[in-house]
């Protein structure tokens, strides 16, 4: 279990707007891009037992005056960003904040020491979602319901913040522009999926993997879109394995004697 | 309906085995046990002369009747031998395996038959849960993670990691890729709903063993109806039985051959302690030895009668392939031939036989 950190709320200007942030934890700083529509994810409790953690809880597509292209957002997060963590900062985005945070790993690349992509819907080589209008809302972002039984039911409100998400991954369109830039980010890149991400087609993590020079793919089994609901542990050890060692994370150093 | 020889490389001294498991290495000789080997490749080039389109092999542990613990080093073998037949592994006991490691054997082996591999999945027998020390807990869900990796690390083109529930692989990037794309064809060997269920939803084949026609009938019945709903229809060969045959030239010299036998037919032991605590770790129950009254440490033979799926003269066999393919829509026939106590030459001479007055006939179904 993963002990909570205390989270405590500011706000920064940035581009003339006031970002809402919580930050906890010391050492050195990550910077996460999320909506938090299901509150504050164990991954960044856990992060923050180690780290500085700040989560720009930016990238609601409801608005809050905030602009809707990821393009835009980053010219704001990033400023944001910089202000918070002067000296660079690990950067984190799941779902549509990884859409911003790619933009702001290329708008900002000294500051950007290592990028995290999580569930990105930034490339959609297929066009788009798969169809999943047979599926009831949640479902569609899980591979399986079962896994995720403290996931906070759905607010019946069809105005909520998990209605307004939904409805945005399902919008959700290539971003052409940022896939052809891809190769100009240079720092430590992993691109996580769940394997039965319905949001995201099978072909999408390659492209990261082919296109961004340092970037690495990272299939969580058994995980749909919210891999944080159904296999946080998984999560947890593989973000915290690579914001540490960032591209040796793939060299095993986990000890297997039994016996001594 | 096509037929498939199933090469176990049965040892030929087998029916001096005790009838329990594990066989004791002690029990083996070298010069029997290469002569054994040449036997068996000799079987599966004679079979591929006699008709057969396939010849198969399984991952069996521990024991000279099937004496082929990795079922990758004897297809290659015998690929080498036989140029026409597929060669199909079915299958790998995926729980009990490094899933990327059976992945690169599979893509190595479709390279090198040009394309003529057909893979299987399998979960293993109970005892050979005690195989490498897998909790049988577990077993059901290492068989579907390793066959999600497996597949995964057979088509996807570029390097990934893998986070499973078992399987933390941080580089993974199978080289050869399978020359048949995008997968050779895939067979889940199964009875139970989940895997039968997952087969359904990735499209893939089922096999099914050692089941009477009927039994086999209720498992293709919801096989089929699993397909229907993911929107597909398997085809033929995607309908694999594995059946153990005694062919006679006649029907009374069959009855004559099955009076002769002394002993159970395949000369395994019944429960044992340890069998029935497999068997309760893989349904999730916990077995406490307190509560056993009697009972064998090492397993109790019961002395079970010949277990066959089909025996007779050519007439009689066909019928009763007849009935599989009518009442369950098999397509392959996949056939143990080497019975307890029948040796290289009686093998032969039923291959011989199946491929003279049986194999023409069943090939019109």
């Amino acid at each position: 279990m993963t002990s909570q950190a205390e989270f405590k709320e500011s706000q920064i200007e940035a581009e003339g707007l006031a970002i809402r942030y919580l930050e906890a934890g010391k050492g050195d700083t990550i910077v996460a891009l999320d909506s938090l529509t299901w509150g504050m994810p164990r991954l960044y409790h856990a992060l923050a037992q180690k780290y500085r953690v700040v989560v720009l809880e930016a990238p609601t597509p409801d608005g809050d005056g905030l602009p809707k292209s990821p393009k835009n957002l980053a010219a704001i997060t990033a400023q944001a960003s910089a202000s918070l963590a002067p000296d660079g900062y690990s950067l984190i985005g799941t779902s549509l904040g990884a859409n911003a945070a790619l933009w702001q790993a290329l708008q900002d690349p000294e500051k950007t020491q290592a990028l995290v992509l999580i569930s990105s819907i930034a490339i959609l080589p297929s066009g788009g979602p798969p169809e999943t209008s047979g599926s009831p809302p949640v479902q569609s972002l899980l591979a399986h319901l079962e896994n995720a039984p403290d996931l906070p039911p759905l607010a019946p409100s069809g105005a909520s913040r998990e209605h307004v998400l939904l409805e945005s991954l399902k919008e959700a369109s290539h971003d052409a522009e940022v896939e052809s830039r891809l190769g100009d980010i240079q720092c430590a890149t992993l691109a996580v999926f769940g394997v039965e991400d319905k949001m995201v087609s099978s072909e999408a993590p390659r492209v990261y993997r082919a296109k961004i020079p340092n970037c690495n793919i990272s299939l969580v089994y058994d995980a749909g879109h919210l891999i944080e609901a159904e296999r946080p542990e998984a999560l947890i050890n593989l973000v915290l394995d690579f914001v540490e060692r960032r591209e040796t994370f793939i060299v095993g150093r986990e000890s297997r004697v039994i016996n001594p | 309906m096509k037929a498939s020889y199933f090469g176990p490389m049965g040892y030929s001294q087998r029916h001096l085995f005790p009838a329990t498991w594990p066989i004791p290495p002690s029990y083996h000789d070298p010069e029997t046990s290469v002569q054994s080997y040449q036997e068996g490749m000799t079987e599966c080039e004679f079979a591929e002369e006699m008709g057969f389109e396939w010849v198969s092999f399984s991952e069996h542990h521990y024991s000279g009747r099937i004496a082929t613990g990795n079922p990758a080093v004897m297809a290659a073998a015998v690929a080498e031998r036989c140029k026409k037949v597929k060669i199909a592994i079915l299958g790998q006991l995926l729980p009990l395996n490094n899933p990327v490691r059976a992945a690169e054997e599979l893509a190595m082996l479709d390279n090198m038959t040009n394309g003529r591999l057909i893979i299987g999945f399998l979960r293993g027998t109970p005892n050979e849960d005690q195989v490498y020390t897998m909790n049988p807990a577990e077993g059901r869900g290492r068989l579907r993670e390793g066959m999600d990796l497996v597949l995964k690390a057979l088509t996807e083109p570029e390097p990934f990691s893998w986070e499973g529930r078992y399987h933390q692989f941080r580089t993974v990037a199978v080289w050869p890729r399978p020359v048949q794309q995008p997968m050779p064809p895939v067979i889940v060997a199964t009875r139970s709903d989940d895997s039968i269920k997952y087969a359904a939803d990735h499209r893939l084949g089922l096999g099914v063993s050692f089941i009477p026609v009927d039994q086999m009938a209720k498992v293709v019945e919801k096989y089929n109806g699993w397909c229907q709903d993911a929107g597909w229809q398997p085809e033929s060969d995607q309908i694999v039985y594995r059946g153990s045959i005694y062919l006679a030239e006649t029907d009374k010299k069959a009855d004559e051959w099955l009076a002769r036998l002394k002993g159970p037919t395949r000369g395994m032991a019944g429960p044992s302690n340890v069998i029935r605590a497999v068997q309760a770790a893989r349904s999730g129950e916990e077995f406490d030895l307190r509560n056993v009254i009697a009972g064998s440490a090492s397993g109790d033979v019961t002395g079970a009668g010949p277990r066959l799926s089909f025996m007779g003269g050519p007439d009689t066999i066909v019928e009763q392939m007849k009935a599989f393919h009518d009442r369950c829509g098999a397509g392959v026939m996949d056939l143990f031939f080497q019975q307890l106590n029948t040796d290289h030459r009686e093998v032969m001479n039923e291959i011989e036989l199946f491929g003279k007055e049986v194999l023409p006939r069943i090939k019109e179904f």
